[in-house]
């Protein structure tokens, strides 16, 4: 194993680590695959191949979102190990499917675990407000992001520590079947997703418009650009529209209330 | 001391504004339990502040215990909050205590509501999808505008510590009815690239050909795609919305049962990649 081998293994094993530090507070590059897969990308040296294995990822995560402090299947996480894998042996997208969508999916129990042992972390953190030892408490709390950030760090360091070449013989040792399938199950997975944001979204209330950003694209082809343009133009009417009608409510109920209290 | 020589002393300053924002932006979900949630976070992030505006340590311990209780929105909205509840300490000391604790149980709630669909399921659907499709054809760019956009929500985030700080518990909830439709508004954008989203980004075909003695129909082209393009993902979509309406199946319930659909249809030759 080369130097530099040895120097990328590190860095991505970093990269996994910091990676739920950030998204967990900074939401800089947060775990958005096409982010998160660039810089896997620049740290391996082929940021070609990175990226379409970013891209695919990210478009299986579109909706799929970690709110109220529930757990979603890490993508991120898939792309830097899916990445990893597919870059240092040579094989393609289908490898880096085969290994990080279930990586993905086992990191959501790590998540689980993390939180319940930071549970007794902020316990220990009110204890010493409470006997006055602050410089303490504030030290501890660092514990917090170096506990979240192993939630990510050990896959990753356990796939780079099998080998790239011990889970390229797995993979080869797949049937093609399987491989097909869960390449089957990546076209299809962002369905997870759509369904989670319709869920999140007044669907009900809103309906033409799905069904126009629909038919735009299945009919006419138009870019996903162009009907998020579509779609601004519609919200910037909506909104103006409401906004005076509230406003003109606000004026009149403000009105209203003048006049009785002339009458007292 | 008395309270009005506290008050006529303003010993907060912006930095100290800009260090509580940055700090609680930093940790927010860092320390996150299932019992308080964001609390820790809250009080580790506010204790520089509050050791200003306390400088008796049994009023301090007080504030900071109040802190560690329940909390959780999202981050950009509790910027804005904290920083409200932040000048209300300042203002009453430690008679604020109840009145911190209701103004922040009251509102994260609905602001979490607005700035959850805003911040982590609008935007990044919306930019994901554009960057997703750029970086498949091995295109950084949407991902370097995404990286620049959140350094940029970074400054933001910071800055609307100060602004709750500034203008108070009004603007806090006069703002929150606004944000509603806001959110509607910026729904509906959301909700037409949904649509584009479902005939695009989700594949589903089949490789099935039925033969008609000399004839062959392929299922795909000469049936589906002629009754509507895009129909199997369509479908799809409609199944996995209504399976969502059961608590029992979970996104990863439901993710576990598209990739056995998926093997099966791999297996059987029904469905192709």
């Amino acid at each position: 194993m080369s130097s530099i081998e040895i120097l990328q293994d590190i860095l991505i094993i970093l990269l996994a680590g910091f990676m739920t530090v950030d998204q967990n507070g900074l939401v800089i590059m947060s775990w958005f695959p096409v982010i998160v897969g660039m810089i896997t990308g620049l740290i391996m040296g082929d940021l070609h191949t990175a990226l379409v294995i970013a891209g695919t990822f990210q478009l299986m995560m579109l909706g799929v979102a970690a709110l109220g402090g529930a757990s979603a299947p890490n993508y991120g996480l898939a792309t830097i190990v899916g990445a990893f894998v597919a870059i240092r042996t040579g094989t393609g997208i289908k490898a880096a499917i085969a290994v990080g969508l279930p990586v993905g999916l086992i990191a959501i129990q790590l998540e689980v675990v993390a939180r319940i042992i930071c549970n007794f972390l902020a316990h220990k953190m009110k204890t010493d407000n409470q006997q006055h030892k602050w410089q303490t408490m504030r030290r501890e709390a660092w514990l917090g992001p170096i506990l979240f950030s192993l939630q990510t760090a050990i896959p990753t360091l356990l796939v780079v520590l099998v080998g790239p070449q011990f889970v390229k013989f797995i993979l080869n040792a797949i049937p093609t079947w399987v491989t097909n399938g869960l390449t089957i199950a990546g076209g299809m997975l962002p369905v997870v997703g759509i369904g989670m944001l319709m869920h999140y979204m007044p669907v009900k209330k809103f309906l033409p418009y799905i069904i126009v950003g629909f038919v735009l694209s299945a009919y006419l082809k138009v870019a996903v650009l162009g009907i998020a343009l579509l779609g601004f133009a519609a919200s910037y009417w909506y909104f103006t529209s409401e906004a005076r009608k509230v406003k003109e409510a606000v004026t009149q109920a403000a009105v209203d209330e003048d006049g009785e209290n002339y009458d007292e | 001391m008395s309270k009005q020589e506290k008050s006529a002393n303003p010993k907060i300053t912006k930095r100290d504004l800009r260090r509580a924002g940055s700090r609680y932006n930093f940790m927010a979900v860092n320390l996150f339990n299932y019992e308080s949630q964001m609390g820790p976070a809250v009080a580790w992030a506010l204790a520089p502040i509050l050791r200003k505006i306390y400088p008796d340590d049994d009023e301090y311990q007080a504030a900071l215990d109040n802190h560690f209780n329940y909390f959780n929105s999202t981050t950009v909205m509790s910027s804005m909050i904290l920083g409200a509840t932040t000048a209300m300490e300042e203002k009453d000391g430690p008679q604020a205590k109840e009145a911190v604790q209701s103004l922040k149980t009251s509102l994260m709630g609905p602001l979490a509501g607005v700035g959850d669909t805003l911040v982590w399921v609008l935007w990044p659907t919306i930019i994901g999808s554009i960057s997703g499709y750029m970086a498949l054809q091995g295109n950084p760019l949407g991902a370097i505008i995404w990286l620049i956009a959140n350094i940029i929500f970074w400054f933001v985030k910071v800055k609307l510590f100060e602004v709750g700080y500034t203008s108070g518990t009004k603007l806090v909830t006069s703002l929150g009815s606004k944000m509603v439709l806001f959110t509607e508004a910026a729904s509906i954008m959301g909700l037409s690239v949904v649509g584009a989203l479902i005939a695009t980004v989700v594949k589903v075909t089949t490789p099935l050909t039925f033969q008609f003695g000399k004839v062959s129909l392929a299922l795909q082209t000469g049936v589906l795609d002629k009754i509507m393009p895009a129909l199997l993902p369509a479908l799809l979509t409609l199944l996995v919305y209504k399976l969502l309406d059961n608590k029992k199946w979970t996104p990863t319930r439901i993710i576990l049962l598209v990739i056995v659909i998926a093997l099966a249809g791999s297996y059987f030759g029904i469905l192709k990649a």
